[in-house]
C-alpha cells in the first residue's frame, strides 16, 4: 500500500519509531480477546493510516468504525474506543453507550485516550454513568513520522489553544515527544529556543531529564546534535503568503491531508462523475521527490521535459532496432508511467487554478503587503475584498499580514474595517474577532511597525530569484524568503547571539541552553567548526531537529530541505510539527463556529 | 472588567444561536451591550451588540411582511442582497440607511443582486 511512506532512507531510524507505535497497539488489540469492533476519532484516523495499515488491524479480528454521534452499527460484544481526550468525542460515546442499553445490548467497553487520558474526559464519563462500564488506558501515540524527514506531533490545534484559551497542555505533549525521541536516540545537547512556547518547552523538557533521565552510556555520541524550537507566533508572515511550491500549491488548493490529498476523480482523467479518490503524496513516489520542493513554475517544465524525452524514447524504440538490454532500459522506464500521468494531471489541475485573476491579484498584493511601501492600496484592495464578500478565511489571511507587518490597524480603520466584516459576514463573528485579537494577529496600532527593519535585517525580500536554479531559499515563495527559516539558517550557522538585536524585535523571549555531559565543553559553542567527536561514527552528517510549535508549511520545508541539500552544511535538517499547516488552515482555526 | 466582558460575550453567541423565541435572544444581545458599554474599552463591542439588536429585529419584520423565514441569521449585506433580489428596493434602502452603508459596499452588492436576478434592464440604468 502507498498509503504508509517509505521510510528507510531518512537520516535517523524512523522506521524503528513507527513499529514500535504499531506493536503497542497490536498489544492494546491483542490483549481484548476475541472479535471486537475498533471505533475512532475520525481526526485520528488520518494519523493511524500514516503508521499502520488496515488490513494488519483485520487479521487481528478488529472491525473498523467512526465516531460519531450515530448509534453504533456492530454485532462485536467488544467495542475498543480510540480517542483523543476532546469533550465532544466524550459526549459521543456516552450516547453510543446509552443508546445500547437502551437496547438492552450487553457489550465490554474499552477506551483508549491518545495520547494520555485526562480527568476532564474521565470526569463527564462518570457523570453520564458510563464510567463503570468501561476499561480505561492510554495508547501514548506522541509522534507520526509523516515522512523521510518530517514529524508531527498532530496537534492541530495548539496553535489556537495557546493563544487564545490559554490553554498550554499542548507544550507538555511536545515536551513529552521529543523526550521519548531522546530515549531512542541519546540527549540532545544543545537546544535553542525562540518564542515563549519555545522557551517553556525547553524548560519542561529540562525538568523531564532531571525527573526521568535518559541514560546515555558514555561514549555514544547522541544522534541528535541540536535542537531548534520556534514559535509560529514568530514568524506569521510566511504562513499568511500563498505558497509557490508545488507540493505547497497543492495543500493551498487541494489540502493535503497527512501526505494524501483527496480530490475529485474527473482531475485525474477518470470518467468516474463526483466521485472521490485518495492520492498519496509522499518521498515513497520518486517523481514527487524530485519535484516536490521546486518552484511551480519549474515543476511544468520538467514535466514537459519528461513527457517529450519519453515520447522520444518510444519513436526510437518503434523506428529502429534495439539491443535487448537497450529495451530493457525502455521498459523500466515505462514503469514510471503511471507516476507522471498522475503529476501531469495534478499539475494541470494547478494550472488552470493559478492563472485565475483572482489567484494573480491576491499574489500581487500579498507581495504590495510585504514590501510595505504603500499602505493604502492595501487597505483599499482589502476593504474590497470585504465588500465583494469574498470568502472569510481568504480575506482574513490578507488581513492577518497587512496587521503584522504594519503593526496593526490605525484605530479608525481598524474600527472600520471590524464593522465592515460583521456587517458583511454576520455579527456572530464578533468573537471571531475577539479570537484574532487575543492572538495579536488583529489589532490596534499602538507603536511604530519594525517590519521594514526586520525585512531589511534578514534580507527577506530577494530580488531577481531565479527560480529553477536558486541560490536561496526565497525561491519557494518567488521572491521572499520565509523569515522563520531564515532565523533558522542562523540558528544552525552560528546561534543566536549575532542576531540577538532582530531577534528582539520579534515577539517572544530566546534562549540558549547546553544538557547533557557536553554541557561543560567550551567547543559546542558555534556549530560553525564542528569537533571530530560530533561527526557521527559511520560518517553520517550530525542532526539538527527543527521543531515548530503550532504548525510548519510545506513552502518552509521545502526550503529546510534546500539548505539541507546546501554545500558546506555539515547537518542534516529534519523537522518536527505541531502539525503541518497552510495560511489557510490556520486562519480557519480562529473562526469561530456556532450552533 | 475582564471577567465581565467574557461573560457578555459567551451570552452573545449563544442568543446568536438560531432559536425561534427572537424576544429573549434581543434582549440577551441587549444586555450585552450595556454590560459592554459600561466600560470604556469596549465601545466596538457595545456599538456591535446595539447594531445586532436593531439587525435581528429588522430582519424579523421582514419576515412578517414577506411571510418568508430567510432573513433572520444572515448578515445585513446579505438582508440587502436578499431584498433586492425580491424586488423589494423600499426595503433594501432601509436597511441602508439604518445601518449607514458606505456607498462602495452599497454599490457591489446592488451589482452582485441585479446580476444573480439577471435583471439587466436595472443594471443598465444604474
Amino acid at each position: 500500500m502507498a498509503q504508509i511512506p517509505n521510510l528507510d532512507n531518512a537520516p535517523l531510524n524512523l522506521t524503528s519509531l513507527r513499529e514500535q507505535s504499531q506493536k503497542e497497539l497490536l498489544n492494546i488489540l491483542k490483549n481484548i480477546r476475541g472479535k471486537k469492533c475498533l471505533v475512532i476519532d475520525p481526526k485520528l484516523g488520518s494519523s493511524l493510516s500514516s503508521i499502520i495499515q488496515t488490513s494488519l488491524l483485520k487479521e487481528h479480528g478488529v472491525e473498523l468504525r467512526h465516531l460519531s454521534a450515530e448509534p453504533l452499527q456492530t454485532d462485536c460484544t467488544k467495542v475498543v474506543y480510540l480517542v483523543r481526550s476532546q469533550l465532544d468525542l466524550m459526549k459521543f460515546i456516552c450516547s453510543n453507550v446509552h443508546d445500547d442499553v437502551s437496547k438492552g445490548l450487553q457489550r465490554e467497553y474499552f477506551v483508549y485516550f491518545v495520547p494520555r487520558r485526562t480527568v476532564v474526559c474521565e470526569k463527564i464519563l462518570e457523570e453520564e454513568n458510563v464510567y463503570n462500564l468501561m476499561t480505561i488506558g492510554e495508547y501514548p501515540l506522541y509522534i507520526v513520522p509523516l515522512d523521510e524527514d518530517v514529524l508531527s506531533f498532530e496537534l492541530d490545534l495548539a496553535y489556537k489553544e495557546s493563544q487564545v484559551d490559554g490553554d498550554t497542555s499542548s507544550l507538555w505533549h511536545i515536551a513529552k515527544a521529543i523526550h521519548k525521541l531522546e530515549f531512542s536516540f541519546g540527549v540532545i545537547p544543545n537546544v535553542r529556543a525562540k518564542g515563549k512556547a519555545s522557551v517553556r518547552v525547553a524548560d519542561i523538557l529540562n525538568r523531564m531529564q532531571a525527573e526521568e533521565p535518559v541514560n546515555s552510556p558514555d561514549m555514544v555520541v547522541p544522534e541528535i546534535n541540536t535542537l531548534i524550537l520556534l514559535d509560529r507566533e514568530v514568524d506569521m508572515v510566511t504562513p499568511m503568503l500563498t505558497q509557490l511550491t508545488y507540493e505547497g500549491l497543492l495543500d493551498e488548493c487541494l489540502h493535503v491531508n497527512n501526505g494524501s490529498v483527496e480530490l475529485d476523480a474527473s482531475i485525474m482523467g477518470l470518467q468516474q462523475e463526483g466521485k472521490k479518490i485518495k492520492v498519496p503524496l509522499n518521498s515513497s513516489d520518486k517523481l514527487f521527490k524530485e519535484i516536490r520542493d521546486l518552484n511551480f513554475e519549474v515543476v511544468v517544465q520538467i514535466l514537459r521535459q519528461k513527457a517529450t524525452s519519453m515520447k522520444q524514447d518510444y519513436t526510437e524504440v518503434t523506428t529502429t532496432t534495439q539491443s535487448v538490454s537497450e529495451l530493457k532500459d525502455f521498459v523500466k522506464k515505462l514503469n514510471s508511467l503511471p507516476e507522471m500521468t498522475r503529476h501531469i494531471n495534478l499539475a494541470q489541475h494547478l494550472s488552470t487554478y493559478t492563472s485565475k485573476p483572482a489567484f494573480l491579484g491576491q499574489l500581487d498584493m500579498e507581495h504590495t503587503i510585504v514590501e510595505a511601501q504603500s499602505y493604502d492600496i492595501c487597505f483599499e484592495y482589502i476593504e474590497e475584498l470585504i465588500h465583494k464578500q469574498e470568502p472569510l478565511v481568504n480575506v482574513l489571511r490578507l488581513l492577518i499580514l497587512f496587521s503584522i507587518t504594519s503593526s496593526g490597524l490605525p484605530k479608525k480603520q481598524f474600527d472600520y474595517l471590524r464593522r465592515e466584516l460583521l456587517h458583511s459576514y454576520g455579527f456572530e463573528h464578533m468573537a471571531t474577532l475577539n479570537n484574532l485579537e487575543k492572538a495579536g494577529l488583529l489589532r490596534k496600532q499602538e507603536s511604530k511597525s519594525n517590519w521594514l527593519t526586520i525585512k531589511r535585517a534578514l534580507q527577506l525580500v530577494v530580488e531577481d530569484t531565479d527560480t529553477a536554479n536558486p541560490n536561496d531559499i526565497a525561491y519557494v515563495f518567488s521572491g521572499y524568503a520565509p523569515l522563520s527559516i531564515r532565523l533558522v539558517q542562523h540558528a544552525v550557522r552560528s546561534g543566536w547571539r549575532p542576531i540577538e538585536e532582530i531577534l528582539k524585535l520579534l515577539p517572544g523571549p530566546h534562549s540558549e541552553t547546553k544538557r547533557g555531559r557536553f554541557s561543560s565543553s567550551p567547543s559546542y559553542d558555534t556549530l560553525q567548526a564542528p569537533a571530530n567527536m560530533d561527526k557521527v561514527a559511520d560518517g553520517r552528517r550530525s542532526l539538527v531537529l527543527v521543531v515548530f510549535i503550532g504548525g510548519i508549511t510545506f513552502a518552509e520545508i521545502s526550503a529546510l530541505r534546500f539548505l539541507s541539500a546546501q554545500e558546506g552544511m555539515a547537518y542534516d535538517l529534519i523537522v518536527g510539527t505541531t502539525k503541518i499547516v497552510s495560511g489557510h488552515s490556520l486562519a480557519e482555526t480562529f473562526v469561530e463556529r456556532l450552533g | 472588567l475582564l471577567w465581565k466582558e467574557s461573560w457578555a460575550m459567551g451570552k452573545n453567541p449563544m442568543a446568536s444561536r438560531g432559536s425561534p423565541l427572537h424576544g429573549p435572544r434581543i434582549k440577551l444581545i441587549e444586555k450585552a451591550h450595556s454590560l459592554f458599554s459600561e466600560t470604556k474599552e469596549h465601545t466596538f463591542e457595545s456599538k456591535a451588540a446595539e447594531e445586532h439588536a436593531k439587525l435581528i429585529r429588522m430582519q424579523h419584520e421582514l419576515e412578517v411582511t414577506t411571510k418568508q423565514a430567510i432573513f433572520v441569521d444572515s448578515s445585513i449585506s446579505d438582508t440587502i442582497r436578499t431584498c433586492i433580489v425580491l424586488g423589494n428596493h423600499r426595503a433594501a434602502m432601509k436597511v441602508k440607511t439604518e445601518f449607514k452603508v458606505s456607498e462602495k459596499r452599497w454599490y457591489w452588492l446592488k451589482v452582485f443582486a441585479l446580476a444573480t436576478i439577471r435583471d439587466w434592464d436595472a443594471l443598465e440604468k444604474f
